[in-house]
């Protein structure tokens, strides 16, 4: 009896050789971003995101010159 | 050497400090088709994603180990690890922001960050912090 590797989706628990993957990046200046996304035929079943921030928001202090 | 004018770095630094040292903050992601942002005082059920598929009311914990550092005239401040939502989660919807709050200082709004329009299917979401320093930090006042 041989194993079969099974992912865990949207319609249970499916042989991983049913499945296409799509690994996608999505790079800008704020972020990067992997998505790793699952199909059984045209439907997605399963959908990651890993978020890797680049920088935060900047909020300026401004001094008011009094003349 | 000429004397140099703006707002005094520790003053930044003492203001950050205020809303975020020993804070219990939390994130909530909100639907791409939302309307929150930073005008909204505090966190709000509003547009937030629907508390389904293991997805909770009110979003992740935040680990707020970090306090408000200074450099020069820069305050700023991370999380201290990666904000992690629950596993197997499934969206309601297309979302592109998180909110980070204080629920210390009922829910006060911190910030709201774009993460791009993104659905999550029977999976993971996982939003991993820069370093935090006066370049990159997730909040900096400047």
């Amino acid at each position: 009896m041989s194993d079969v590797p099974l992912i865990y989706t949207s319609k249970g628990n499916l042989p991983e050789a049913d499945l296409r993957f799509e690994p996608m990046w999505e790079e800008t200046p704020d972020y990067v971003k992997f998505i790793a996304r699952y199909w059984l035929g045209d439907e997605v079943v399963k959908e990651s995101a890993f978020v890797l921030s680049r920088r935060g928001l900047s909020s300026d202090a401004i001094a008011q010159p009094f003349v | 050497m000429a004397n140099s004018f703006g707002i005094a770095g520790v003053a930044k630094q003492a203001a950050m400090s205020a809303i975020l040292d020993g804070k219990t903050l939390k994130a909530a992601l909100y639907l791409a088709s939302g309307t929150t942002g930073p005008t909204t005082a505090a966190y709000t059920a509003t547009g937030e994603l629907a508390a389904t598929g293991n997805y909770a009311a009110g979003g992740a914990s935040v680990t707020n180990a970090n306090t408000a550092g200074l450099t020069t005239t820069t305050a700023f401040w991370s999380p201290s690890a990666s904000i992690v939502y629950p596993a197997s989660m499934t969206s309601s919807g297309s979302f592109d922001m998180v909110m980070i709050y204080s629920t210390t200082d009922t829910n006060r709004n911190i910030g709201c960050f774009n993460l791009g329009a993104q659905s999550i299917t029977a999976g993971l979401l996982t939003l991993t912090m820069p370093t935090n320093d006066a370049s990159t930090g997730v909040v900096r006042f400047a």
